[in-house]
C-alpha cells in the first residue's frame, strides 16, 4: 500500500511539472477553426445570463455579437464556472474570458487584457437615511459578496473596515443574498459592483434604495486572452474601437445600463 | 403563478440535464459495481490490490475534484475530453466504487455453505452466482443502493464546475437574473419530486424482493 501511495504522489508531481505550457500564438489556429470561443459565467446578470427561454443575453453577449460581425468571425459562447476561468482559457477550451472580467494585477500576470470596455465602481447601497457617507458606516453591519473584487476593494481601506460592526464585513455567497440581508434589516449597507447593484435595484423596481456618493474605488472590465495570442488581441482591440466609433457600443450600453 | 410559469422552460431543460446525467451514470455504474464487487474477491492478488487502490482514491477524494481532474487535468498528458464525456466518466468511476463496495459487502454476507451446497448440486461457478448468490445479495443490499441512488440525484449538481447547465445552475441563473429566491425554492421542490418518485419506485422494488417476509 505504501509503495502505491508513493508511486501515486510521484506521478502527481510529474503531472504538475508538465502543467507549464508553451506559449505560441494560436490565433491562426482559432481562425482556421472558424470560431472564437468565449467563456461566460451564465449566472452573472446583467453581463451574461439566460432569459426565461434559456437564451444567453446580457451586455457582454450583445457586445460580443456585434464584435463578431465586426471581425467577420463567429463567436461561440461556452458557459463555464467562474472559478475555473483561467484554467479553461489555458487548456484551450475557451479563447476569451469575457464576462465582467475586471482587470487586476494578479490577473494581468496570467492573461492578456484587451482595451477597457466598461468602467465600474464599488458603490455603497443603504436603506438607512442616517448613512450619508463612508464615515457613517462606523459600527454598522456591512454586507459584501465573498470572493468578489468588491471585497478586495474594501480591504484596501482597512481603517474603514475595522470600523464596521464586528470589525469585518458580513460575507455572502452572492450579491443577491447580500441585498436580501439588507432588506431584512440585519445589515445596514451593501457594498457592491455598480453594474450588479444597479441591475438589482432596477429589478426590484423600488426607490427605497439609496446609493451614496462615496465609493470604494473604481475598476475596469476588459476581455481576457491567452498571453500568446497577440494577433487575436490586436484584432479584438480594433473591433472594440470601431464599435465605439460607429455608435453600436452606446446603443448596447443604453439598453442595459441607462437609468 | 405567472412567474412560475415563466420559469418553467429553463427549469425543465435544467431538469432534463440532471436526469440525463443521473440515468446514464446509474445505468453504467450499477452493472460495473456488481463486476467490481465480484472482482474484489478475486484470488489474483495484484488485481485485488489495484481495485483496492482505485476504491481508496474514488472514495477518498471529492467527486468535484475528480471531475476537475478528468476535464482539466488529463489534457496536460494529451487526453482531451468533451465536457459531457469527462463528467460522465468521473461520475461512473466514482459511483462504481461505491456500488462495488455495497455489492462486496452483500456478497460477504452469504454463507460459505451455500457455495458448497451449490457445488454438490452440480452448479457451475457462473450459475451459482447468478441463480443463487446474486438474488440474495441484491435483496440484502437494496436499502443501501437506494440511499446511494438518491445521493446521486443531488450529486449531479456538481457538474456546474465544467459549466453544464443542470437544474441547480438554472435556478441560480434565474435567481440572479430576477433578484429573487423563488427560483431556488422551485429547484428544491423539483429535486424533492424526483427523489420522491424514486423513493416510491425503490420501495416497490424492495417489496417485490421481500419474498421471505
Amino acid at each position: 500500500m505504501k509503495k502505491l501511495l508513493i508511486a501515486l504522489s510521484l506521478s502527481m508531481v510529474l503531472l504538475v511539472g508538465c502543467g507549464e505550457k508553451k506559449e505560441g500564438d494560436k490565433t491562426a489556429e482559432i481562425y482556421e477553426k472558424g470560431t472564437i470561443v468565449m467563456g461566460v459565467d451564465d449566472t452573472f446578470a446583467p453581463m451574461g445570463f439566460r432569459d426565461n427561454n434559456g437564451n444567453l443575453v446580457g451586455f457582454d453577449v450583445d457586445l460580443a455579437n456585434e464584435l463578431s460581425k465586426e471581425l467577420g468571425k463567429k463567436i461561440d459562447i461556452q458557459p463555464i464556472d467562474w472559478s475555473m476561468k483561467e484554467t479553461e482559457l489555458n487548456s484551450g477550451n475557451i479563447d476569451l474570458i469575457w464576462n465582467g472580467y475586471s482587470v487586476t494585477k494578479a490577473r494581468e500576470e496570467k492573461v492578456n487584457f484587451s482595451d477597457v470596455y466598461l468602467e465600474n465602481k464599488q458603490i455603497i447601497v443603504t436603506l438607512d437615511e442616517n448613512i450619508k457617507s463612508k464615515a457613517d458606516l462606523k459600527d454598522k453591519k456591512v454586507a459584501v459578496q465573498n470572493g468578489s473584487s468588491t471585497l478586495d476593494a474594501i480591504n484596501k481601506e482597512p481603517e474603514v473596515v475595522q470600523g464596521f460592526s464586528g470589525g469585518e464585513p458580513v460575507l455572502f455567497d452572492t450579491n443577491n443574498e447580500a441585498f436580501l440581508d439588507l432588506e431584512s434589516g440585519r445589515s445596514d449597507a451593501v457594498v457592491a459592483d455598480e453594474v450588479l447593484a444597479k441591475y438589482y435595484i432596477r429589478q426590484k423596481n423600488s426607490d427605497k434604495y439609496r446609493v451614496l456618493d462615496d465609493n470604494f474605488g473604481e475598476e475596469v472590465y476588459a476581455i481576457g486572452m491567452r498571453k500568446g495570442d497577440k494577433q487575436l488581441l490586436e484584432d479584438i482591440n480594433k473591433g472594440l474601437s470601431s464599435l465605439r466609433e460607429n455608435g453600436k457600443y452606446d446603443e448596447i450600453y443604453d439598453k442595459w445600463f441607462k437609468d | 403563478m405567472g412567474y412560475l410559469k415563466d420559469l418553467m422552460p429553463s427549469m425543465l431543460s435544467g431538469t432534463m440535464e440532471t436526469m440525463k446525467i443521473f440515468i446514464i451514470t446509474l445505468v453504467l455504474s450499477l452493472p460495473l459495481g456488481i463486476v467490481l464487487g465480484v472482482l474484489r474477491k478475486s484470488k489474483i492478488k495484484l488485481l485485488a490490490r489495484i481495485l483496492e487502490v482505485y476504491i481508496l482514491i474514488m472514495r477518498g477524494t471529492p467527486l468535484m475534484l475528480q471531475i476537475v481532474f478528468i476535464f482539466f487535468g488529463l489534457p496536460v498528458i494529451g487526453i482531451s475530453l468533451d465536457r459531457y464525456v469527462a463528467v460522465l466518466i468521473a461520475f461512473v468511476l466514482n459511483y462504481t466504487a461505491y456500488f462495488g463496495e455495497i455489492f462486496r459487502g452483500g456478497i460477504d454476507t452469504i454463507d460459505k455453505g451455500q457455495y458448497e451446497a451449490a457445488k454438490v448440486l452440480g452448479f457451475n461457478k457462473y450459475k451459482t452466482f447468478t441463480k443463487i448468490i446474486f438474488p440474495q445479495v441484491f435483496k440484502n443490499v437494496l436499502p443501501s443502493l437506494s440511499n446511494e441512488v438518491i445521493t446521486l440525484v443531488k450529486d449531479t449538481s456538481l457538474v456546474y464546475i465544467v459549466g453544464i447547465g443542470e437544474l441547480l445552475r438554472a435556478g441560480k441563473i434565474a435567481s440572479n437574473r430576477d433578484a429573487s429566491l423563488v427560483p431556488l425554492v422551485l429547484v428544491g421542490f423539483i429535486y424533492l419530486c424526483i427523489t420522491w418518485v424514486l423513493t416510491i419506485l425503490l420501495n416497490k422494488l424492495e417489496e417485490k424482493y421481500a419474498y421471505y417476509e
